[in-house]
């Protein structure tokens, strides 16, 4: 049974819409208060004036204000994204190939930090106080402080650089054949196995951090809710203490770490923009710091505006898996 | 019969100074069939007493000696025809009783599992939040029925929860709903059914009516006793609301800082109280009789459970406290016998009417004073000061 009506999902996605329009909207202002003109990286000392003023006109720069704004608004809405100046190619061309990537690394890190969390958590919280608690509790906190590229610093050179069990950078293997012999190909298992390998260090460096912001939530409403009612009935009829903990307190205890997902995932997203340029992970993160550094305008606006398009997505996911979680919250369902 | 046994059974509770001493010796007996009332101020034990039959004191808590008697044993201790097997009386490694009777307090954890809700259930207090906020209330008590009948089918298990609703007074249908569709009166009613689904021989109630308002209370009491008709479950009724207890018990017992002070028919108690304590409880509750009487609460407050002075629990507030009160809490002595002139006759077993008091020889004259207004203001200048 559902308990979101189509008019909720409605109104909710029409929010979403407008706050993608403001979202656009800061985006167009941020990057037009950026000091200098991104077609400097395009001009050379020798070049004339005229040819800058054609520079200029090219990319549309001699144009009022307002005119401008409504072009980039009207553009993105339609799938324009424009050219890329520095890689000469589509924008798109190149958010096509990257966003995928991202998804993968922040997907497999919001489902091991999602899972991971308030499992230990919930675990924590049952054996509250003892030293176990205490012991993990800590060491969950030092790593929720550590910053993420230290981590992962730290990592390759444990794991790439002293064990050499993992690879340290990119997302796949570089000329397999200079690596497997000449005459080799990829299938598709193969493929799949080399990318997961490389994944492997960028998503044990973000799991590290990316678990404990929910095992925090988690414990803490486990010791709350262990002192419930319910959970007191639970075991009064006799349930085991295994089905008491997880069937009647952890449910209970997921609602208040779903609400605090949802600030959560942003973190992680986050997380991961930094991580990729640690490990070299050819996503958006990295796409974001080389048109950053290189000036190119056109295509640092449509990666932060991806991005934020993924994150309103995420909200509206969350958002759905909510109503599943509390029955007592219902969105838009008429009372009878 | 008894059905239920408590003997000498004293609870401590660990805190970071000494123990909390939350019961002390506290014997009586829970009849087959029958209804026993726990009464007295909060924080008196009562509430702590209810748990430790099911062995569902907090973590604290634990006892520290004596004995909850319960008239069953577990069904492997049992022999075909139902009878307890010679040898599980004999073999002192079972808690069982040469009358048959096993010690709930010295089950362990997976056997005390089977005897909660299957044998006893439990309303707990404040059920208004005792049902789990993110499961159908049908669920729930299918969950009770399933784990100690894992044989029955799952929409048998249902139909039987639909048929206590029912009774209850709830819908068949609400049974898909979930507790917060609920009223406050139907939660507790659908607690009331869920105590009933395994069929238990004994139900505990703590302070089954005290969130509800008056009318939603006697739906609820209604609902209690017209379970207890059909099913013939005993009941430990636990309340601080002596009106309610005179309504539904047929024994009460008055506690008192972690002490039993009086016990005996409901009548008995209420109409002659025999302790100073019972009778200035009663002074503070109206009456249908005496409703325009100025209501009398006793001066001062119970006592903390941390190391409790030698004397009567009772004598720091008691206004018929002397030189004697103040050596030993008093044993239980026959109220019978003292109304007859034979002024103190110890009664330990849980029969006819006990109290607790070394001024029994003067029962007569301190049910008297006990009505008069002054008598309980006198005590407040010697405590107070």
């Amino acid at each position: 049974m559902t308990r979101i009506s189509a008019k909720y999902l409605a109104q909710r996605l029409i929010i979403s819409y407008l706050t993608i329009l403001v979202i656009m909207t800061l985006l167009f202002v941020l990057l037009h208060s950026m000091p200098g003109s991104f077609i400097q990286t395009m001009q050379s000392p020798d070049m004339t004036g005229e040819q800058i003023e054609r520079l200029k006109e090219q990319w549309g720069l001699n144009e009022p204000l307002w005119k401008q704004y409504v072009d980039f608004m009207v553009n993105y809405q339609t799938g324009e994204f424009g050219w890329s100046p520095h890689w000469n190619v589509p924008v798109w061309n190149l958010i096509e190939r990257r966003l995928p990537r991202t998804v993968i690394l922040f997907g497999a890190t919001t489902i091991t930090g999602f899972m991971i969390g308030p499992l230990v958590g919930m675990y924590l919280g049952w054996w509250r106080g003892t030293k176990r608690d205490r012991s993990i509790f800590t060491g969950g906190l030092i790593a929720y402080s550590l910053p993420s590229f230290w981590i992962a610093w730290l990592f390759i050179w444990l794991f790439s650089f002293e064990l050499d069990l993992l690879p340290a950078k990119y997302m796949r293997t570089q000329f397999p054949q200079e690596v497997y012999g000449t005459g080799f190909e990829w299938t598709a298992m193969m493929a799949m196995r080399d990318v997961l390998w490389h994944l492997a260090l960028p998503l044990l460096s973000l799991t590290a951090i990316g678990w404990v912001g929910s095992m925090l939530i988690m414990r803490t409403v486990m010791q709350n809710v262990t002192e419930q009612d319910y959970v007191f009935l639970a075991r009064a009829k006799g349930l085991s203490e295994r089905k008491v903990m997880i069937k009647h307190a952890a449910r209970n205890a997921l609602i208040p770490v779903a609400t605090g997902a949802i600030v959560g995932i942003a973190f992680i997203l986050d997380g991961a923009v930094v991580i990729e340029n640690v490990f070299n992970y050819p996503g958006m993160g990295n796409l974001i710091l080389d048109s950053v550094l290189n000036n190119d305008h056109p295509t640092t606006q449509a990666v932060f505006f991806m991005l934020a398009v993924l994150l309103v997505i995420c909200r509206i996911i969350q958002d759905i898996a909510y109503t599943y979680l509390d029955p007592r919250i219902k969105f838009g369902e008429e009372e009878s | 019969m008894p059905l239920l046994e408590f003997e000498d059974l004293s609870i401590r509770y660990r805190t970071d100074g000494p123990d909390v001493k939350a019961s002390e010796d506290v014997n009586f007996e829970v009849d087959y069939g029958k209804t026993f009332g726990l009464v007295g101020e909060s924080g008196c034990g009562k509430t702590t007493l209810g748990k430790s039959i099911l062995q569902l004191l907090d973590d604290n808590g634990y006892v520290e000696s004596g004995h909850i008697w319960y008239d069953d044993v577990l069904p492997e201790w049992k022999t075909d025809t139902g009878k307890v097997r010679p040898e599980v009386v004999e073999d002192d490694r079972y808690p069982v009783r040469d009358d048959g009777m096993m010690d709930l307090t010295a089950l362990d954890s997976d056997d005390i599992r089977r005897v909660r809700w299957n044998n006893i259930s439990l309303i707990p207090q404040s059920s208004m939040n005792a049902l789990n906020p993110v499961y159908r209330v049908g669920d729930q008590i299918v969950e009770a029925i399933r784990v100690h009948e894992p044989e029955t089918p799952e929409d048998e298990a249902h139909e039987r929860a639909r048929d206590l609703l029912e009774q209850v007074g709830i819908e068949r249908e609400r049974a898909d709903d979930y507790a917060h569709q609920f009223s406050g009166g139907m939660k507790q009613r659908a607690i009331i059914a869920m105590a009933m689904a395994c069929n238990p021989d004994m139900v505990i109630a703590d302070e089954p009516t005290t969130a509800l308002d008056v009318i939603i209370q006697d739906r609820v009491l209604d609902a209690i006793r017209e379970m207890q008709d059909q099913f013939d479950v005993s009941m430990l009724i636990i309340s601080h609301d002596i009106s309610v207890m005179a309504e539904t018990c047929d024994r009460l017992g008055v506690m008192y800082g972690g002490r039993l002070m009086e016990s005996g028919t409901t009548k008995e108690v209420i109409e002659n109280p025999a302790n100073p304590y019972t009778m200035g409880l009663q002074n503070s509750f109206p009456t249908v009789e005496e409703s325009q009487e100025r209501l009398l609460a006793i001066p001062g407050t119970p006592p903390t459970l941390t190391e409790p002075a030698d004397e009567c629990r009772f004598a720091e507030r008691c206004p018929f406290a002397t030189n004697v009160c103040m050596n030993d809490h008093p044993p239980m002595y026959d109220a019978e016998a003292a109304s007859d002139g034979r002024s103190r006759v110890q009664q330990e077993a849980d029969v006819g009417h006990r109290s607790a008091c070394y001024r029994l020889d003067v029962l007569e004259e301190m049910r008297e004073r006990a009505k008069e207004e002054e008598t309980w203001q006198q005590t407040e200048t010697p405590s107070s000061s």
